[in-house]
């Protein structure tokens, strides 16, 4: 068939384009001034172990922003396009969905708590050791995966759970702001002491961020997995 | 000659990419489509991170395993780090949204094809 | 700096209304809408105050995120050009957020994605960094994509789904590149990388190049690769659709301009795309008749442009600021035009082209939809004409004739589709659906892209050195008496009236030379036939503010300088001329044709004055004569051409009978006699500059000579076939203008005296004889020749102005016409050319035939019974008629009083050839007495005359009644049979009927059917299968690498 040629031709010629490069690449072996920067200045400037956060929140907290942005306005897409689609005429009938097993619902019950824990204790501690917001926001997430995994027909507070996402990321607007007017411009996270390094609380408000960005995106994890469950 | 570990992780990510590509266009079923989107999307990723590889570098995490004096030395770049971070979420709601769409388009249409999202054309 | 007003609030306070919206309208809903349109009107404020600054001077500001200077944070730029690219979205995002305020009301989570999609592209403008780009890429993406969701059926879902494949494909390309880019580059930071360029070279580099450069470029859509654009533009809520086709596209396209620089070696490509997109899209708008989807076609075609323009002109090394001038021109032109469609297209809520005829009751709408189409296409005062005009200079100077053509192409295709819509609403059949009406406040938005898109073209005409007021004073006085145009038609064409006389008063001083004799034919003609029309009682909607823009649009050709401002005055011309004559009733198959042929003679001529700047690098009209060879030569024929188009040459002349006979009938006696002058100024300017150079300039002028004559022949030949009496004086106006052409052509003093004189004369006798056929059809309500007769006992001034006329057109003595075929004959033996003279002489003849059945058949013969009580004409259409039979009297009896001011003229510029001795004008081959000659045709006359008037008092005479004729028992067929002078040359087109087969109107339509199947075959890649336009979409990439991967 004419398209599959077409298909064939068109992937071998961008196969052709990743073999010329990736025959003609060449690893790194040092870092990039750019990087070099972040990494001989990074501790001193922002007060963060894990330079990658500190790249995140602080260096790129634009891009940080932008991709909470970019959260948001999928599980908005999603909200608008699956929110109370069952009460459409169009929908099929709600079959309802039948609870998992005893030994399932119990194991959840057990792990449930210690996911969330877990979640917290990665975008909480996201400045020093691997992980942070985004991570810690996916495990909590996970965590009403599992639930729904458990009890399919368990609901979400929409109240809450609505204005924990708004309000979060609002709040990241807002530490933003603080950036402005009492340090050197819109994300700088230094209005807050940098504290030790290596402590918990140091870093300026990098944890106070990765706080709210691990709040917004496990909310919103957690409406959009119910979205596709199905409310 | 050798072959580094750089250079295969980014051969591997490129022919991820290559294979989800290839679903992306010959795969019918739009959920398939979007597994092939998911594949040319982690393909991304590992290419990223491998471009970010400094041959026999660590994480970029200055505690007890990396002496702050030289640790320009001793880490990996940490940008391709942060980025592929943010790319991968932007991958996770771009996945979302396209499977939302798919879902109204079956509960719309009662078909999962691509081949039957045809109405405008021309 | 100002806090309040500090760049960076952009994306501050649009993600924090964002987040916040939601949770507000748990509130109430007006508190979230208050809300939602503080923040737009903030949006758009904050770009507008920066752009007065920094247009001020004030320098352009930066912003550093998280307080470290770049590159080792991101920043951001406010300057001019970015000042102008957000304030335009902001706005366009405003007035959309206006327009969409029912839809979102429903939907807090809508107006988040509105805000932010609009901040999303504020950031894609403003940031340094390029993987920042990616993210403000993949923002408004995704927000587009929710919006898409408002529309919440099948087709709409199908092509949201198709755009968010192709979308987030390009942006995946455009992902892989940027950071391969950082890794041959070592930073992000835009301005460093630009620094670096060289270092992304090697096949890794080209791989980069081309992942950004596909990535970037399929987000403008280009062709093929847009069909999913198109899908989107159809099926999407028109707010959407308006901010996707405007909003979107603006952040693509600045995105793409941030990467050039990073680009280099695929900026050949890149152009080509943008230029053959414009070209396809429009070829492909032909046919199309969804109205969202076709508007879908143009804006793809308006970004290819802005691509197309913005590239080419910087590999030509422009002046930046012109550069910016023609970009931002294009963009802002598409951006008001584009999105004000949208929305009227979505408050009509038609999606057949055809169901929109009952816009013509609604007069705001048609007008506002009129204005928003002629932005589009490019015509002045908007500001898109003014920048297309620069593109085409600048590409002229670049030496890209080539590219010239395409856009000029392109443009016409584009004006075809659009004014074929634009037709619908004119003449469409009554009885398609009635309109929903439309919220009135909704339309606002609109009423406001109209009123900027005056504005901006106002100040683009300033910018450009004209004086803007003067310039567009033809268009702004029409405006004006738009507003009046509830008034009685009468009162109205007073106010016309007045408005021209103190206008040609006004600029009569300034107008010499061959100016000055045009300007009396012209203005002077024009106010005459102008009077004509008090004779009708109605109030004409619409015709007397278009007949000011005309007169006054002839008075500003004749005043120009410039080849812009000759241009503008053309344009005017053209566009108010067609649309006097869709006013006509039965126009509607003809004013398409006269439109596109209109606009395709503006188009050539544009083609020529590019080229002419291109050559001498000024603008001026006087130095279009500085043209070297060979270059005049194709300037020449480009010139002619537009010209010859306008005076219908055989060939090009397909368009003049419907356009000449189906408009109003006092119009068409100033289309003929006036308007198709302005065409014969030009071709004498023409001719002036460019003809007399010696080289491939003299084929072009034999050509045109023999042109001329077959016109005047072919012209005579179809005039003589006709039974319609304004077609019959339409083909008679074609062969008339046909002996002026090739009396220019022939390039010497006697000629041009001729055609000069020949133009007054057509001026003269064309008005006469239209005007009285004015009043035959006014009174008897038939324009079939068959169906009059007898009527010059009726209309005895009539009859006179007639029988005037048709002596003042045929070349025998003792009328004017003789002076003139004297002249040419004179002319054309001098010069040589023998078999001219002679076709000149045998079309003369012809012409004769015509014009003895035109004045036999509707005044003498059979009077129909119907016809018994017919009154004279009105005296509003005899008073002009009357003054002209003065003037052809006048200029019989004394012909030096024409031909000798028009000889000296003509002296001007070349050697006299004409000498007086009293009233005998004398040439190298013979000698004219006017004067004598006059008195003794009217002695032979009179004498025969009186005689028999003399008999008749002795002899006995019976009159015969009309009535005492005896047919044999033959019943005839048909009731037209029995009209002896139905089919009067019958047994003429026997012999002849071969030649006058419509083979220009075959050919013509050759050319469009075969534009149409093309535009077809070509559409055909859009089969509607996402999966296929991916396919398209990985292509560009495959074929951008391999086109550049065998240069390097």
């Amino acid at each position: 068939m004419a398209k599959r040629l077409f298909i064939f031709l068109t992937l071998l010629a961008v196969a052709a384009m990743f073999f010329d490069f990736a025959s003609h690449f060449r690893p790194a072996d040092k870092l990039s001034p750019l990087a070099e920067h972040y990494v001989a200045e990074g501790p001193q400037e922002l007060g963060a172990a894990n330079l990658v956060t500190a790249v995140v929140v602080t260096y790129r907290g634009l891009d940080t922003l932008g991709e909470v942005t970019v959260l948001f306005l999928s599980a908005a897409g999603v909200g608008l396009l699956l929110a109370g689609r069952r009460k459409r005429e169009d929908a099929e009938p709600q079959e309802d969905l039948h609870p998992s097993s005893e030994l399932v619902q119990t194991a959840v019950q057990f792990l449930l708590p210690i996911a969330m824990l877990f979640g917290v204790y990665i975008f909480v501690n996201g400045h020093l050791t691997p992980g942070g917001g985004f991570q810690g926001g996916a495990v909590i997430a996970s965590g009403t995966l599992l639930l729904f995994l458990a009890l399919p027909n368990a609901k979400l507070h929409h109240g809450i759970m609505g204005e924990l996402e708004s309000f979060s990321g609002f709040g990241y607007v807002l530490v933003g702001l603080l950036g402005i007017f009492l340090a050197g411009g819109f994300l700088d996270n230094r209005f807050l002491p940098l504290g030790d390094f290596g402590r918990l609380l140091s870093a300026g408000a990098m944890p106070l961020i990765y706080v709210l960005i691990g709040l917004k995106v496990g909310t919103e994890l957690s409406v959009v997995l119910e979205r596709f469950k199905g409310e | 000659m050798t072959i580094s570990v750089a250079t295969l992780a980014l051969g591997t990510g490129l022919l991820l990419m290559l294979i989800g590509l290839w679903g992306l266009l010959a795969q019918r079923n739009l959920i398939r489509l979007i597994l092939g989107f998911s594949l040319l999307d982690t393909g991304i990723h590992i290419v990223m991170v491998s471009i970010g590889y400094v041959t026999g570098g660590t994480a970029p995490i200055i505690d007890a395993a990396v002496d702050p004096a030289q640790a320009v030395h001793t880490v990996v770049d940490p940008i391709p780090s942060a980025l592929v971070l943010t790319a991968i979420v932007i991958g996770l709601g771009i996945t979302a949204v396209m499977l939302s769409f798919a879902i109204r388009i079956h509960d719309r249409k009662k078909t999962l094809s691509i081949e039957d999202c045809t109405e405008s054309k021309g | 700096m100002n806090q309040f007003w500090d760049p960076i609030n952009l994306v501050i306070v649009a993600l924090a209304a964002g987040f916040l919206l939601p949770l507000v309208a748990r509130i109430g809903k007006e508190v979230a809408r208050s809300l939602f349109y503080l923040v737009i009107l903030y949006q758009a404020l904050l770009p507008l105050v920066w752009l007065g600054w920094l247009s001020d001077g004030a320098p352009p500001a930066e912003v550093f995120t998280a307080g470290i200077a770049p590159p080792f944070a991101i920043n951001l730029l406010m300057g001019l050009h970015e000042a102008f690219f957000v304030a335009s979205v902001n706005l366009i995002g405003l007035l959309g957020g206006w327009y969409l305020r029912e839809r979102l009301l429903d939907s807090p989570v809508g107006m988040s994605l509105f805000v932010v999609l609009t901040m999303g592209v504020d950031g894609i403008v403003m940031t340094r960094d390029l993987f920042n780009l990616f993210i403000f890429i993949e923002i408004s993406g995704i927000a587009t994509y929710g919006l898409l969701a408002l529309e919440d059926n099948g087709k709409s879902l199908a092509a949201g789904f198709k755009y968010i494949i192709a979308t987030t494909l390009a942006s995946s390309f455009f992902l892989v590149g940027v950071l391969v880019m950082y890794h041959l580059t070592g930073t992000l930071n835009l301005d460093q990388m630009y620094g670096a360029a060289s270092s992304i070279s090697g096949p890794v580099g080209i791989a980069a190049m081309t992942l950004v450069a596909a990535g970037l470029v399929i987000e403008l859509k280009p062709y093929p690769a847009n069909g999913w654009g198109l899908d989107v533009y159809e099926t999407s809520n028109p707010g959407v659709a308006a901010m996707i086709s405007v909003g979107v596209s603006a952040g693509a396209l600045f995105a793409l301009y941030k990467a050039l620089p990073l680009l280099v070696p695929f900026h050949t490509a890149l152009a080509a795309v943008g230029g053959a997109t414009f070209l396809v899209s429009n070829l492909m708008g032909l046919q199309q008749n969804h109205a969202r989807r076709l508007l879908g076609y143009s804006s793809i075609g308006q970004m290819g442009l802005v691509l197309f323009a913005l590239i080419a002109l910087g590999q030509l090394d422009g002046d930046p600021e012109k550069i910016a001038f023609i970009v931002a021109g294009l963009f802002l032109n598409h951006l008001l035009a584009k999105s004000g469609l949208f929305w009227l297209a979505g408050s009509v809520g038609r999606d057949k082209l055809k169901d929109w005829a009952n816009l013509r009751d609604h007069p705001t709408l048609l007008l506002t939809f009129g204005f928003l189409l002629a932005a589009l296409i490019g015509l002045p005062p908007f500001p898109g004409f003014w920048a297309k005009w620069e593109l085409l200079m600048a590409l002229a100077a670049g030496d890209m004739p080539f590219w010239i053509a395409v856009v000029l192409i392109g443009s016409l295709l584009e004006a075809v589709y659009l004014f074929r819509w634009f037709g619908h609403c004119l003449h469409g059949e009554e009885g398609t659906p009635v309109l929903r009406e439309p919220v009135t406040t909704s339309l606002y938005p609109v009423y406001l892209c109209v009123v900027g898109l005056f504005a901006a073209g106002h100040w683009a005409a300033d910018h450009l050195g004209l004086d803007a007021t003067w310039t567009l004073l033809p268009v702004y006085i029409a405006l004006a008496l738009t507003l009046l145009d509830w008034l009685p038609g009468r009162i109205k064409a007073i106010v016309v009236l007045i408005i021209a006389s103190v206008y040609a008063w006004h600029i009569a001083p300034g107008l010499e030379g061959l100016q000055g004799l045009f300007g009396l034919m012209l203005l002077g003609g024009g106010i005459l036939l102008t009077i004509a029309s008090f004779y009708r009682e109605d109030h004409r909607v619409g015709y007397f503010p278009l007949l000011a823009m005309l007169l006054l649009s002839m008075g500003a050709l004749l005043e120009a300088d410039s080849g812009l401002q000759f241009f503008v005055a053309w344009e005017f011309i053209t566009v108010a001329s067609y649309l006097l004559v869709a006013l006509g009733k039965d126009s509607k198959p003809h004013t398409l044709i006269y439109l596109i042929f209109s606009l395709g003679s503006a188009y050539l001529i544009l083609g020529g004055l590019a080229l002419a700047y291109g050559n001498t690098g000024s603008g001026g009209l006087a130095d279009l004569s500085l043209v070297t060879n060979p270059m005049s030569a194709w300037v020449l024929g480009l010139l002619a051409a537009g010209f010859l188009v306008k005076t219908g040459a055989l060939g090009l002349h397909v368009w003049l009978p419907g356009a000449y006979s189906e408009a109003p009938d006092d119009f068409s006696a100033l289309l003929s006699a006036v308007v198709g002058k302005a065409a014969v100024f030009g071709l004498l300017l023409a001719a002036l500059s460019l003809g007399l150079k010696g080289g491939a300039n003299h084929w072009v002028m034999v050509a045109l000579g023999w042109l001329g004559l077959l016109t005047a022949l072919w012209g005579a030949l179809m005039a003589l076939f006709q039974e319609d009496m304004k077609r019959l004086l339409a083909y008679s106006s074609m062969g008339q203008v046909g002996y002026v052409v090739t009396a220019i052509a022939t390039a010497d003093h006697l000629g041009w005296t001729a055609a000069a004189y020949l133009a007054v004369n057509h001026l003269l006798f064309k008005g006469l004889l239209f005007l009285a056929v004015a009043g035959v059809i006014l009174r008897t309500g038939t324009r079939l020749m068959y169906r009059t007769g007898g009527l010059i006992q009726n209309m005895p001034i009539t009859f006179t102005a007639a029988l005037i006329g048709i002596f003042a057109i045929s070349g025998v003595p003792p009328m004017t016409g003789f002076g003139g075929k004297w002249l040419l004959l004179n002319a054309l033996i001098e010069k040589g050319w023998y078999w001219q003279a002679g076709l000149a002489f045998f079309a003369s003849a012809v012409a004769f035939l015509y014009l003895f059945r035109l004045i036999h058949t509707i005044f003498l013969g059979q009077r129909k019974r119907e016809h018994k009580d017919l009154k004279e004409a009105p005296w509003a259409l005899l008073i002009p008629q009357l003054v002209l039979i003065g003037m052809i009297v006048a200029f019989s009896a004394y012909p030096l009083w024409l031909i000798q001011p028009l000889a000296d003229l003509m002296a001007n510029f070349l050697p006299q050839t004409i000498t007086w001795e009293g009233t005998v004008m004398k040439t190298h081959l013979g000698y004219w007495d006017g004067f004598m000659v006059i008195n003794i045709v009217g002695a032979l006359f009179l004498l025969p005359f009186l005689l028999l008037l003399y008999l008749s008092r002795f002899m006995h005479i019976q009159k015969v009644k009309q009535f005492n004729i005896v047919f044999a028992a033959e019943r005839p067929e048909t009731p037209e049979t029995t009209h002896y002078a139905y089919g009067f040359y019958r047994f003429y087109e026997r012999a002849l009927g071969d030649l006058v087969k419509p083979r220009a109107t075959a050919f013509w339509n050759g050319v469009s059917e075969w534009s149409h199947t093309l535009g077809g075959t070509l559409r055909g890649l859009y089969t509607g299968n996402g999966q296929t336009y991916a396919l398209y979409v990985v292509m560009y990439l495959a074929v951008l690498y391999l086109s550049i991967r065998g240069t390097i």
